[in-house]
């Protein structure tokens, strides 16, 4: 008879395991930073200056609303170009005690970098600081990556929790109950399974803007079919276990038997799935992006620069620095995921008495 | 009882009016003047070499060879109908009437109804001669419900009332609505149709798929290799080819059209020698790609030609149903905030121009005194504190009181959005806010008509004649499906469009548009993006052009077959066989880029 996992704890917990199992441990630490790094992009990434320090005043750009060019006595009253500012004050040696922190890539995710005489897309530039050139509008490649790796990343974390919330619950309790609520959610399923998820995507965006939010609406909509199945079959087997029929005697609620007896049980199921499931929402983002049903302009996209890519093969920093992000972090999470399955696979942990 | 008497007194009335029809035949007005146009400067080379061959690339291949009906509207037909020639065309420097099928013509004092005599010599590529039954049958043919084209049936039953015929070569075309004499040829124009060679029935869509309709133009199709090439041949005895205006053009023998896909493989072929010419419009295909070996050594010519031809509408219209655009003060300070100039300079190259109002390039039509409100911050400014739009927020938005002076600027090609990203964050250096706003382009055609936008940035095609009531009469306004997307409601220019609708005097038509066109654009409701007045195409060397290059109103420089622009290029045999050889070689030629600013109307 199979044992539940803490008894496999007295050994070893799933996190050392997990630990243990290098390739997917770095990359999960390599993931983490990234999402850590994404999540202060406005730090580093950004064109409005981190301090600025003018006469005797000390101003947070980043920190504070748009501070107009005549509050840094220039002839403007726009938003000032701390490039520029930085530039100019470095010239004149009168303003010595004046100075300008740039984020390490001084450019945002929307900004338009245009000179006369050169036209975008501008290859990898060290001095102009675009490290990984322009996109065919003048936006730096480098910096976009980096806003659209955020909203990616957290929009297949958002994307999967709203998923799983309903797939989870509604897996649980058809397999639980069983009987006429099975045999009806079955069917739905089916049914729902079966619409075409792209073309409601495209009549949907043909109606209405989408934006971060509506997507995941949309796409959650259509998601989270594919965890119920797991958890149907997770649930069904556990509910004719002592432990739950223990519950039941006691006089648990349905929900408490599911929240605190079964789910914890299926747990493994459902970490098992997560990383796969992240990868999915990215991949599925940028394909929308990608066929310009996605995020509207100007958000930064990984789909919308690699349509850009295909587009402009002549300019190969475009395509090759999307290309190579997108399979790095697919990799990464592909990565933790076989770490993950290793963790929890039965083979190891299930001995018999 | 009653009934049935009245059944046959109707039919006897039916075989009454159809004998009357065949023994009076129709009878002319004896009080028309016969017109035709004998000394209009011709604008073709008498340098022209007759011979040789031309090839050009199609994206797709055409579905059908058919010109009507379903799945006909593609790139390819126009090479169809201009082997179409019309009655008569409108010379392309001047405007002035010229003769093409018809002799002479003669315009009735109805102001709708024109009379043309069909030339003597005029026959269908078959030989058959061209006559008055081929027009009847035409106007008959366009109302058939066999050819499933709505529009066409519609069209020719709704706005062309009649084709007469008075003999064998004579013919009237009844218009529905009084016209200046000049703009009856465009509105009421009908290509014959060869009776004897279409059947009519509810088959014809299908049966005339891929039959070769004959034709009065230079050309015929004379092979076809299904989903590759269509070869055209010159007719060798053409019946017009010493007609004034079409002597010493459709030079080449023969015109072999590709189908290639991809854009970028069909400039490879051009380069590589297997395509003689290419549009070269685009700015990354003039500056960028037209740069290689084959250029550089001469045995591509780049050329550049201004013309001068209606331009597209193209721009931002504001909505006046949103109750901030209302002030015209706002959508002045709005026309101040956008930086054309940085699109012109940085993203396109310097080579559009600013588009100056709504009907450009519409020859004495066009109001050319007017230009768009400048790029200036400072006006902005002043306007927008002026009415109290004094206050900023976090984002350096202006506010008013509890209103942003923000806008969503809704469009549906993906073309147009580096233009109005950069727009966008020009506009915010004025306290305005655009967003971006894609829709897919029916559901932003959707949006447009249905006027639910703030400002649509959008361009409408291009007419005869400037249109007025369509875009800016109250009639139109505040109703969905109609195309005043910006819903002005101006009862003096409402008067104004009424008088220039109802008029038929040109020199009146001209002053009104004039008048139209500066109060128009006093409003501010459309601002106008930008223009390319030219056209830009490379060609192998041995393809010569006439000394003027191209006419006023060339669309195109290597147009084979249009009636008025098209074949005025021949091939020099001598020169390809050099240039070929030289090739070989591994010699070279002079590199060769010409800019032709004859008609540029704004110099920049």
């Amino acid at each position: 008879m199979p044992v539940s996992p803490e008894h496999t704890s007295r050994e070893q917990g799933p996190w050392q395991k997990f630990k243990r199992l290098k390739r997917g441990y770095y990359s999960f630490i390599l993931l983490c930073s990234l999402i850590l790094i994404s999540c202060f992009a406005e730090l580093i990434f950004n064109s409005k200056a981190i301090v600025v320090q003018y006469q005797t005043n000390l101003y947070w750009p980043v920190f504070s609303s748009a501070i107009e060019g005549k509050e840094f006595g220039l002839p403007y009253e726009y938003e000032t170009n701390y490039r520029q500012l930085k530039k100019d004050w470095a010239k004149d040696s009168s303003s010595h005690s004046n100075f300008v922190i740039l984020p390490l890539i001084p450019y945002n995710a929307t900004e338009v970098d245009l000179a006369d005489g050169s036209y975008p897309p501008q290859p990898p530039n060290i001095a102009s600081q675009h490290y990984l050139g322009t996109d065919t509008i003048g936006r730096d490649v480098l910096v976009r990556l980096v806003y659209g790796f955020r909203i990616a990343i957290f929009f297949a974390i958002t994307l999967l929790l709203v998923e799983y919330f309903f797939g989870v619950l509604i897996g649980c309790f058809m397999g639980f109950l069983g009987g006429t609520f099975d045999i009806i959610f079955q069917r739905i399923i089916e049914v729902w399974s079966n619409i075409p998820f792209l073309y409601i995507v495209m009549i949907m965006s043909s109606l209405i803007t989408p934006g971060f939010w509506s997507l995941v609406f949309i796409m959650a909509l259509f998601g989270w079919m594919s965890m119920t199945w797991y958890m149907r079959s997770a649930s069904y087997k556990e509910a004719n276990r002592d432990y739950v029929l223990a519950a039941k005697m006691m006089g648990a609620s349905n929900f408490r038997i599911i929240y605190k007896h079964i789910i914890p049980n299926a747990m493994s199921t459902i970490i098992t799935f997560i990383p796969f499931s992240v990868a999915g929402g990215i991949t599925a983002l940028t394909a929308l992006d990608f066929l310009n049903f996605g995020l509207p302009a100007p958000a930064p996209s990984w789909g919308e620069l690699l349509k850009q890519g295909v587009d402009n093969l002549d300019y190969p920093w475009i395509i090759s620095s999307v290309v190579f992000s997108l399979s790095f972090v697919l990799m990464l999470v592909t990565f933790i995921g076989e770490g993950i399955r290793e963790v929890f696979d039965p083979k190891h942990k299930i001995y018999y008495e | 009882m009653n009934k049935s008497i009245l059944s046959i007194s109707i039919h006897s009335a039916w075989v009454f009016i159809l004998t009357t029809n065949i023994v009076f035949a129709a009878m002319l007005p004896n009080n028309i003047e016969w017109l035709t146009n004998t000394d209009s400067l011709e604008w073709s080379s008498k340098d022209a070499q007759k011979g040789g061959l031309l090839r050009l690339n199609i994206s797709s291949f055409p579905p059908t060879l058919r010109t009507v009906g379903p799945d006909s509207n593609n790139s390819f037909r126009s090479f169809l109908l201009d082997n179409q020639m019309p009655l008569v065309d409108m010379h392309p420097n001047t405007g002035e009437i010229i003769p093409m099928l018809a002799s002479h013509w003669a315009y009735d004092a109805d102001g709708k109804t024109v009379y043309y005599k069909i030339k003597d010599n005029a026959r269908w590529s078959d030989g058959l001669p061209v006559t008055a039954d081929d027009f009847l049958f035409a106007l008959k043919f366009n109302r058939s419900k066999d050819i499933v084209a709505p529009w066409y049936n519609k069209h020719f039953s709704e706005e062309i009332i009649d084709v007469i015929k008075y003999d064998s070569r004579t013919i009237a075309i009844v218009g529905a609505r009084k016209k200046p004499n000049k703009d009856l040829h465009y509105y009421y124009s009908i290509q014959p149709k060869a009776e004897h060679f279409h059947k009519l029935n509810i088959q014809w869509v299908s049966k005339f798929n891929w039959k070769i309709e004959p034709n009065t133009g230079p050309y015929q199709i004379t092979k076809i290799r299904k989903g590759k090439t269509i070869e055209f041949n010159r007719k060798p005895d053409w019946w017009a080819q010493d007609d004034r205006f079409l002597r010493n053009r459709f030079n080449v023998d023969k015109v072999l059209i590709k189908t290639v896909r991809d854009p970028n493989t069909a400039f490879k072929y051009f380069e590589r020698g297997e395509l003689d010419v290419f549009n070269l419009t685009i700015p990354k295909l003039w500056h960028e790609k037209s740069n290689g070996p084959m250029f550089k050594k001469g045995f591509i010519h780049k050329l550049s030609f201004y013309n001068q031809v209606e331009q597209g509408a193209s721009g931002l219209f504001l909505n006046l149903d949103n109750t901030i655009l209302q002030d015209i003060n706002v959508r002045k300070a709005i026309a101040h905030g956008l930086n054309f100039d940085k699109i012109i300079k940085q993203l396109l190259r310097n080579d559009y121009q600013r588009l100056p109002t709504f009907h450009t390039g519409y020859g004495d039509y066009s109001n050319n005194e007017i230009k768009p409100l400048d790029f200036s911050l400072k006006k902005a400014a002043a306007l927008l504190d002026s009415l109290g739009w004094d206050n900023k927020d976090h984002l350096g938005i202006r506010k008013k009181g509890q209103n942003r002076l923000s806008f969503t600027i809704s469009y549906g090609n993906k073309l147009h959005e580096p233009q109005i990203i950069v727009l966008a964050e020009e506009a915010k250096k004025a306290g305005i806010e655009l967003i971006p706003q894609f829709l897919e382009s029916t559901s932003f055609y959707k949006n447009v008509i249905e006027k639910k936008h703030d400002i649509a940035w959008l361009g409408w095609s291009t007419g005869f004649r400037p249109a007025y009531w369509q875009h800016f009469h109250s009639d139109n306004a505040h109703k969905a499906q109609t195309n005043n997307i910006t819903n002005l409601a101006d009862p003096t220019i409402d008067g104004l469009i009424n008088k220039y609708r109802q008029s038929t005097v040109e020199l009146e038509r001209i002053q009104l548009a004039h008048q139209l066109e500066s109060k128009i654009a006093a409003q501010t409701i459309f601002i106008p993006s930008t223009m390319a007045p030219f056209t830009r195409a490379g060609f192998w060397r041995w393809l010569k052009l006439p000394k003027a290059d191209a006419t006023k109103t060339s669309q195109s420089l290597f147009n084979p077959f249009h009636p008025t622009q098209g074949g005025l290029f021949w091939i020099d045999a001598k020169s390809k066989i050099d240039s070929l050889s030289a090739k070989r070689s591994g010699k070279g030629f002079e590199a060769s880029t010409i800019i032709n600013t004859d008609y540029q109307v704004v110099k920049p």
